[in-house]
């Protein structure tokens, strides 16, 4: 019983607040088979930001899971399997581009083999967008320990477009914002106070993104 | 002796820990692309077959990235799906023989390699990039096509996978490099001529 109280007084002062927002725009409508798939796409572009490869596997794991999974196509299996036409400075920059992709060889009878009817790119990331205070830790022969506390403060900020390969159209996008402070304070010990704002966003974007394709 | 050999031992040891070894390792996609009517000899050079490429850097120590491997497997697979037919050459020029049979011959070439850290570039990722450069002769000769292509590919950085990290940028810029070829041959206009005149050719027969 004690340990019981003691793991969740850990669970809620290690965890830091996180505040999400979540906005939906549709254009067209929606709805998914049981057979028919989802790819989730990180956007790559070669400038100094990229949608990071841990928030693609964080979405597709909660699309995958819980009661009303969702059937997804692996990523990389998606792009080898249409290589040369999904690499980060080949792929569609918008849905208009899929008609024309499609009339390329063997690239509409690939999709319909893997059944994929959405396709959703993930653009954004994780920042830090602040951070400050004084953190050290000590060590001597007489024994050791950490002083001072220090934080810093993250903006998740993501947002999915969804694509219909079915009517070649953009059926509407999906936006995730969280932020967070995370502290480390030092009682002798380091105490982490994290805040995981791309958790957060994550989660929000998968419920709201499996809301979207499972309903009309 | 005994201690010549402890101290060599722990000297070689402490050398091998400052090189990072980075093996280039990926899967090799089949380009869904249409497959041009021609019968073409490919010569890969010994540099292009083992290219490796060793860097020293002050701050991160030394870097030893093997990629020839990886390359030519995949430029074997990529070339095989370009072109109705084709021979890998043991020379740049074909024997009268061999020549017979072909209608040009394409020598691919790495030009150049480099790679950032972290480290050195501030951001979170590892990035690589591969010069290629193509060279396309006729079979009396006459090159028809020299152009470069220039791979790009990106990473995230890990604690501890530096060497894993830098292997994917380095497989994906192959990949992108591999992309621009199998997507761009036929928009180089002298290259379009070149296929238009097989397409002939073949209807021909």
């Amino acid at each position: 019983m004690k340990t019981k109280i003691l793991l969740l007084f850990a669970a809620v002062v290690l965890a830091g607040c996180v505040t999400a927002r979540v906005e939906e725009q549709r254009s067209a409508n929606t709805g998914i088979l049981t057979e028919e798939a989802l790819v989730i796409l990180g956007r790559a572009s070669y400038n100094d930001r990229e949608t990071e490869e841990s928030f693609t596997d964080c979405l597709a794991s909660a699309l995958g899971g819980g009661d009303q999974p969702v059937k997804l196509v692996d990523q990389e299996e998606f792009k080898d399997s249409l290589y040369p036409w999904f690499e980060p400075r080949t792929a569609p920059a918008s849905s208009d581009e899929l008609e024309e992709l499609f009339q390329q060889p063997g690239v509409a009878e690939q999709i319909q083999q893997s059944n994929v009817r959405y396709l959703a790119w993930i653009d954004g990331d994780t920042i830090t967008t602040d951070r400050g205070g004084s953190f050290s830790c000590t060590i001597s022969s007489f024994g050791g320990g950490c002083f001072g506390m220090s934080y810093w403060e993250e903006d998740a900020s993501y947002e999915a477009s969804i694509w219909d390969l079915e009517n070649f159209t953009t059926a509407g996008a999906i936006s995730a914002d969280a932020n967070g402070t995370s502290y480390l304070a030092g009682l002798i010990v380091p105490v982490p106070i994290l805040a995981r704002p791309g958790n957060a966003a994550c989660k929000a974007l998968a419920t709201q993104l499996r809301s979207f394709l499972k309903d009309a | 002796m005994k201690n010549l050999i402890v101290l060599s031992l722990l000297a070689t040891l402490t050398l091998t820990g400052c090189t990072t070894t980075v093996v280039v390792e990926g899967t090799v996609p089949t380009p869904l692309v249409r497959k041009i009517p021609a019968r073409v000899g490919i010569f890969y050079d010994e540099n292009f077959k083992n290219f490796k490429h060793s860097e020293a850097l002050e701050a991160e120590g030394n870097w030893e990235i093997d990629l020839g491997g990886q390359n030519v497997t995949f430029f074997r697979n990529l070339m095989g799906s370009l072109f109705d037919s084709v021979s890998e050459l043991p020379e740049p020029e074909p024997s009268p023989q061999l020549a017979s049979q072909l209608d040009a011959v394409l020598i691919p070439r790495i030009e150049k390699y480099g790679f950032l850290t972290p480290g050195l570039s501030g951001l979170k990722f590892f990035s690589a990039s591969i010069h290629y450069r193509i060279t396309m002769v006729d079979m009396s000769g006459n090159e028809l096509a020299d152009w470069t292509v220039v791979g790009y590919g990106k990473s995230e950085g890990g604690a501890f996978g530096n060497d894993r990290a830098l292997g994917e940028a380095t497989m994906m810029a192959i990949r992108d490099g591999g992309a621009r070829i199998a997507i761009g041959l036929t928009d180089r206009p002298e290259v379009a001529k070149w296929v238009a005149r097989q397409g002939e050719i073949h209807n021909e027969n």
